[in-house]
């Protein structure tokens, strides 16, 4: 074996180790850091006949709870061995038309309050065996956006060059009003933030952090463990 | 021959899909809306559409001035009221004429009508959301025309930008979102308004 040709070995496993290298080091930087806190204020259970609904604020003029978010929530919840009931949140807004819109929500338990004492809405409520009402509020922001991503394409055919980098953050709370007692039993508290690269030679690859979609696991197990009183 | 027939037939297609993106849009507003659940007036409400709310069309217009978008909520407006209103009160006549109100013998008859539509497009506000904001007039007549009630309500609605999403589809989804605030905030406030309270009252 020639001395040229083994040069040429070595250089390619250099080569390889070092993508290797930078690859696990790029996954592993794409990572989703995710905390939970929870504040109970009261005693929870639910009963196999009763059930809950989660529903997004939709309030605020900067933000509004994205209904995928709460839509994941939800069915995360209803699943696994200590399930819960979940009523579809599109389902429920529907069916209580008009009074639980952006605008006509109830705010705080004293206002579900002197909204259950409207027969036709304790009624529904009664209906679903609603005995939790969740109201996720949050948003997930993109920050430092980094680097660029050139494409050309030519008759010989294309590709893309470069490098990009984003940090997305996950802030959402669920707060847990019991509609036995109009009380605020609890809130649930979920922070997630991760690093999402795509580096591209001729081929773009997205590494993508899943920063809602972790926040949106835990926040779901999470939930489900306080409204089952474990 | 046929390389060239080809060709033209190419240039042909490009010069139609240069100009029709130089075009207007049009956009008819579709939607669904809920049943309220409120109590039933005990009344005869007839409901009058005129010309101005049936073919209602705004116009955005671009940065350079030329239309940019048309669209039309007319039918949709109708759409909500028919939803809404049936729930509100005992009876629901639709009026094809003011005129018609006496021999239909209703209580009282309402005329909705559109004074002012803001579209925000995210294009132009560089938000993440496409925004609509309209201002009404609702009045509420005797049968003989006779003066009830006149108030002013306002609706909003709002959608966010999502990956695939047309700017079709973020203004029918921002409009059909203010439609269904209109729906709820005049379910909420009608018996609320001074008039219509103290003409409620008289009724009964």
């Amino acid at each position: 074996m020639s001395s040229e040709y083994r040069s040429s070995i070595g250089m390619g496993r250099t080569g390889i180790q070092t993508s290797m290298a930078l690859l696990c080091i790029v996954l592993l930087a794409s990572c989703t850091t995710t905390t939970v806190d929870e504040f109970r204020q009261g005693e929870t259970g639910i009963e196999s006949h009763e059930s809950i609904v989660i529903l997004g604020r939709r309030q605020g003029s900067s933000y509004e709870t994205r209904e995928e978010f709460v839509d994941c929530v939800g069915d995360r919840v209803a699943r696994g061995a200590r399930a819960i009931r979940v009523i579809p949140e599109k389902e429920f807004i529907d069916s209580m038309f008009p009074w639980f819109e952006p605008r006509t929500a109830p705010l705080r338990t004293s206002d579900l309050q002197t909204l259950m004492e409207e027969q036709l809405v304790a009624d529904k409520i009664q209906d679903y065996g609603i005995r939790y009402i969740v109201w996720l509020d949050g948003q997930t922001e993109t920050s430092n956006r980094e680097g660029s991503i050139s494409c050309a394409v030519g008759p010989g055919g294309g590709g893309c060059f470069g490098f990009g980098s984003w940090e997305d953050d996950s802030n959402f709370d669920a707060r847990v009003w019991d509609v036995s007692s109009f009380l605020n039993v609890g809130t649930i508290s979920t922070d997630a933030s991760g690093q999402s690269y795509v580096p591209a030679v001729v081929i773009p690859i997205p590494l993508i952090a899943r920063v809602e979609a972790n926040a949106c696991s835990s926040l779901a197990s999470q939930l489900q463990q306080f409204v089952n009183g474990d | 021959m046929g390389y060239s027939k080809t060709l033209k037939n190419l240039a042909l297609l490009g010069l139609v899909v240069t100009l029709s993106a130089c075009g207007v849009s049009s956009l008819e507003v579709s939607g669904s809306y809920p049943t309220p659940n409120v109590r039933q007036i005990p009344l005869t409400l007839g409901v009058y559409y005129d010309e101005a709310l049936r073919n209602f069309t705004y116009i955005e217009y671009s940065e350079a001035g030329k239309e940019e978008y048309q669209i039309a909520s007319g039918q949709t407006h109708m759409q909500l009221f028919d939803s809404v209103l049936p729930a509100m009160f005992e009876r629901v006549i639709i009026l094809n004429d003011l005129t018609a109100a006496q021999t239909e013998q209703v209580d009282a008859v309402f005329v909705p009508s559109i004074e002012e539509f803001q579209l925000a497009l995210p294009q132009k506000t560089r938000l993440d959301s496409y925004e609509v904001w309209v201002k009404y007039n609702m009045r509420l007549q005797g049968p003989q025309g006779d003066y009830i009630a006149d108030w002013v309500l306002t609706s909003y609605g709002k959608t966010s930008t999502a990956t695939f999403r047309s700017v079709e589809a973020g203004i029918n989804d921002a409009t059909v979102g203010a439609l269904r605030d209109l729906g709820s905030s005049f379910t909420l406030s009608f018996s609320s308004v001074p008039e219509v309270r103290d003409w409620l009252g008289a009724q009964q």
